[in-house]
């Protein structure tokens, strides 16, 4: 009792502490396309608490899927629900609407209810989900795609070219404040449309009823996704009262969502419950489970509540107690899946410490990150040598230097730079000493493990570092004005390996590096349709990025899903989240 | 009286202009904005000048006060970011919750401080006293969080009373005295925890007052004209040991609509705290703002409605 109520109080501390924190470190969302971008906000920070010891580090099988055990442990209360689920979810902000929302927990439930044309697979490609065929022309301009004939809104009507053409016109309105950013897709006509000078977008066309042809002004790789990522939203529903240059009679259907996908919502109470029932409609087939019910947990409550049976499902902070306390259970299947996402030290390349390619690797090798990962994540998480995660089509480990930790390189490459052993210990080169300035931001646990490992590691090399606590948007502020050393954050990883973090001058680098040749080959990336050579092409930069070292690549965590034993018919992996499989899962009996 | 309660409502005007200022300044000054705060890995710079545009953040801090201003002198508080929805609907979704077991809280922790403050000023230094004493400060010093996990293992999990959070069952489709009877259930542990947090400081104060009292002359001359001794207490001392007690309950008006952000977040109360913590979080100006509002003009009609009852209850006070 008294170790189980020591280990309680330290999850406390560190959930108090990460509440302090607020701002997120995380500093992009977990998963998006460019259509829908939840953000990670601060509740979704909390996920960062690492396992509160590492003894047990270097078990393979820690990531993963484990089956329930003893389905006879299972209680009443899941047992009882025979037609129906109960799936646990921070509260959603009610934005129940696929051009409008925000975070990741409005988005699960409008996956529900709004369809796309397309649907991600499980390496991060796509295939036809509403659409039953998408026609490219030659020259990749024009995109035609033909609209399922069975696909039908809940409400029996069917989801037309028109209905497309409406939700696009909402997206490129001069009122529209969501988080796509509609104008960067270069659809012929969309700026007229938003500047009020055509009441029409000349680029989409409806054929007839079913068949919708988009014309674009320049293609990449990510049009085909952007334009097949626009959910149609029915006309007759939502446009009612629209008038161009106003989408607030839009936003006021927020709580009364109505589409295509395969459950309707029924009822919504902000911050308790979303009730839903099986869209018989459903082009994919009536669901089998008829009622789906949300239901708000927090952090603190996800695993009582499944203990007791009042949830199905839930997200669970990854560490070694939770994931013992939810296999204790028995009857809950426990699935431990890789975040889309890395954790990363920024290096500020523009500051003569770092404008050496040797010192970036030597600070590299001479990092025990193996150590710091295991100190803040236990088995949970794992180092990473190139900016993707190994569950996606571009991932590659061929040619990739594993920077294991070798301080005698780490010294020797030093040494190659310049960098001399002075008086005290302290590296110098041209008179100035070797010191680091670190922005650290409070109450982080991968800060708190990688801080002291750091100090050490980089004092044994000659180095010093000195941290400086700071509020996180102060961190973003001192990067936005190149004012800074180093800090730790991480990305969040889309589906598509296309970023801007690693060209010269992108909207996300962070740390200023700059590779011509890797700019070149992040241009050739965006613009190959074909994925094959799209593989070589990203494998080619992210080995030049991995020799650059522009920053300190450090981990890939995990997220944790429990699931009730009792149902069946899951198909989850990282991109393809377990919303996609609620119209497939059965009942176990 | 009613010159006096007219007075104050105009004294409000320059303090509540004054409070605007400074909380609009600090809004200003804290870094990062909404659209930094939603850390969207795809927001080109267009796109966060578009939408800056929309929200009006780019114009001149002055002017964006004083639109501000202008829209909530027509009770229009602007729309929240983040729920894409006015802010007074915002505040009206989730108040009540918050204000529901705030209110059943005040009663009960009221109710029992007031007893357990009594008594244990009768008896002084008594074992009952100590008790509660040492009963009382543990109460106080233990984190809220803390107890509610702790209460939520045993009487949740274990003796499987309660349930473990949220407002209402899963799915529970019922009206009319069920569902009250469903809510009462699931309030009955965020109200113990919250009580039994705010009894502590209570009981000092009506302690204290009690004992204050017990000792001047009248109380002393009741007692010699052979009243007894419940008389004595509940009659004569009570009401004058009540006195500064008033005070405390018209500051507690804002912390009825304020919510509890930790509480709420442990027993999953779906109220108003840890929508104001998220707003804070994510830079969400308006709703951030409205809501620091609406809890400053209830705190400043807290005040006056604690000097005004003061004046009721106490004849030696004249309220000019």
């Amino acid at each position: 009792m008294k170790k189980r109520l020591s280990l309680m109080l330290v999850t406390l501390m560190a959930f108090g502490s990460i509440l302090a924190a607020c701002g997120g470190e995380e500093a992009a969302p977990a998963d998006e396309s460019a259509v829908t971008t939840p953000a990670e906000t601060g509740e979704e920070a909390t996920e960062e608490t690492p396992a509160e010891n590492a003894e047990e580090s270097g078990s393979e099988s820690a990531i993963g899927l484990t089956e329930a055990t003893d389905m006879s442990m299972n209680p009443a209360p899941a047992l009882a629900r025979t037609d129906s689920m109960i799936i646990g979810t921070v509260a959603p902000q009610g934005v129940f609407n696929p051009l409008f929302h925000q975070t990741a927990y409005d988005f699960a439930i409008d996956d529900i209810i709004f369809p796309s044309l397309i649907k991600v697979k499980e390496d991060g490609t796509y295939e036809n989900d509403m659409a039953d065929k998408i026609d490219i022309s030659d020259d990749n301009l024009t995109y035609t795609f033909h609209i399922r004939d069975d696909a039908n809104f809940s409400d029996g009507t069917p989801v037309t070219a028109n209905d497309y053409l409406f939700a696009a016109k909402v997206l490129m309105d001069a009122s529209y404040d969501g988080q796509s950013d509609p104008l960067s897709w270069n659809i012929v006509g969309a700026n007229e449309y938003n500047e009020g000078t055509s009441a029409d977008i000349s680029g989409i066309k409806v054929i007839d009823d079913k068949t919708v042809e988009v014309t674009v002004s320049d293609y990449d790789a990510m049009t085909q996704i952007n334009l097949g990522l626009i959910p149609p939203m029915s006309e007759a529903y939502y446009g009612a009262n629209y008038k161009q240059g106003d989408v607030s009679s839009i936003k006021e259907l927020n709580n009364k969502p109505m589409g295509a996908g395969p459950y309707k919502m029924t009822s919504y109470s902000a911050g308790q419950e979303v009730d839903m029932e099986a869209n018989e409609n459903y082009y994919g087939g009536a669901p089998k489970v008829k009622s789906l019910i949300f239901k708000v947990t927090t952090d603190l409550t996800s695993i009582s509540t499944l203990q007791s049976g009042e949830t199905d499902l839930d997200n669970v902070t990854v560490n070694e107690d939770n994931v013992e306390e939810l296999q204790a259970s028995g009857f809950l299947d426990v699935d431990i899946l890789k975040n889309n996402g890395y954790g990363y030290v920024a290096m500020n390349n523009n500051n003569p410490l770092f404008t050496d390619v040797k010192v970036r690797q030597a600070l590299t090798y001479g990092l025990n990150r193996e150590e710091v990962v295991v100190a803040a994540y236990g088995p949970y998480a794992e180092v990473i040598n190139i900016p993707q995660s190994d569950v996606s089509w571009a991932y590659t480990a061929e040619n990739i230097d594993t920077y294991d930790y070798d301080p005698e390189k780490a010294k020797q490459l030093l040494e190659e730079a310049g960098w001399v052993e002075g008086a005290d210990g302290i590296r110098e080169k041209d008179g100035k000493k070797f010191e680091i300035n670190f922005s650290a931001t409070a109450d982080n646990p991968v800060i708190e493990a990688l801080i002291p490992i750091m100090t050490e590691n980089y004092e044994e090399l000659g180095i010093k570092l000195v941290t400086e606590t700071l509020d996180f948007n102060a961190i973003m502020e001192k990067k936005d004005r190149g004012d800074y050393d180093m800090f730790f954050a991480a990305w969040g990883l889309t589906p598509d390996p296309d970023t801007t973090v690693y060209i010269t001058d992108g909207a996300q680098n962070n740390s200023g590096y700059s590779n011509p040749k890797v700019d070149e080959l992040y241009a050739q990336g965006k613009k190959e349709l074909d994925l094959e050579k799209r593989k070589e092409i990203y494998a080619q930069a992210y080995q030049l990025i991995n020799a650059d070292a522009p920053e300190i690549l450090m981990y890939q965590r995990t997220n944790m899903l429990a699931i009730n034993g009792r149902l069946d018919g899951w198909d989850i992996s990282p991109y393809k989240e377990y919303q996609h499989s609620l119209s497939q899962v059965e009942i176990a009996q | 009286m009613s010159q006096y309660i007219i007075r104050r409502l105009l004294q409000m005007i320059p303090t509540l202009i004054g409070i605007s200022i400074i909380v609009f300044a600090i809004s200003q000054m804290v870094p990062g904005d909404y659209i930094t705060a939603s850390q969207n890995p795809n927001m080109t710079a267009e796109r966060a000048d578009q939408l800056r545009a929309i929200y009006g953040l780019d114009k001149p801090p002055a002017q964006q006060y004083f639109v501000w201003v202008k829209n909530m002198l027509t009770g229009n508080l602007g729309d929240s970011f983040q729920h894409k929805m006015p802010v007074t609907s915002v505040i009206n979704t989730y108040v009540w919750n918050s204000f529901l077991i705030a209110f059943v809280t005040l009663i009960l922790s009221w109710t029992i401080a007031a007893f357990v403050g009594v008594f244990s000023a009768q008896f002084q230094y008594s074992f009952f006293d100590k008790v509660v004493t040492l009963i009382v400060f543990l109460l106080m010093s233990l984190p809220s969080f803390f107890i509610g996990l702790l209460v939520i293992k045993y009487f949740a999990l274990d003796l499987k009373l309660f349930p473990t959070g949220g407002m209402t069952t899963a799915g529970l489709k019922v009206s009319g005295f069920e569902q009250i009877k469903d809510i009462a259930k699931h309030m009955v542990l965020p109200v113990a925890v919250m009580t039994a947090l705010s009894i502590g400081g209570l009981t000092r104060y009506f302690r204290t007052g009690m004992l204050e009292v017990i000792r001047q002359d009248y109380i002393r001359t009741a007692r010699a004209k052979g009243l007894k001794e419940r008389t004595v207490i509940f009659k004569h001392a009570f009401r004058n040991a009540l006195l500064p007690a008033i005070t405390l309950l018209g500051l507690e008006l804002p912390g009825l609509f304020g919510g509890a952000m930790i509480l709420e977040r442990v027993f999953a109360w779906p109220g108003i705290g840890q929508v104001y913590l998220a707003s804070l979080n994510m830079r969400d100006y308006p709703l951030m703002l409205g809501f620091t509002m609406f809890l400053a003009v209830l705190t400043l009609l807290g005040n006056l409605i604690s000097d005004v009852l003061y004046g009721v209850a106490d004849p030696r006070i004249r309220l000019k």
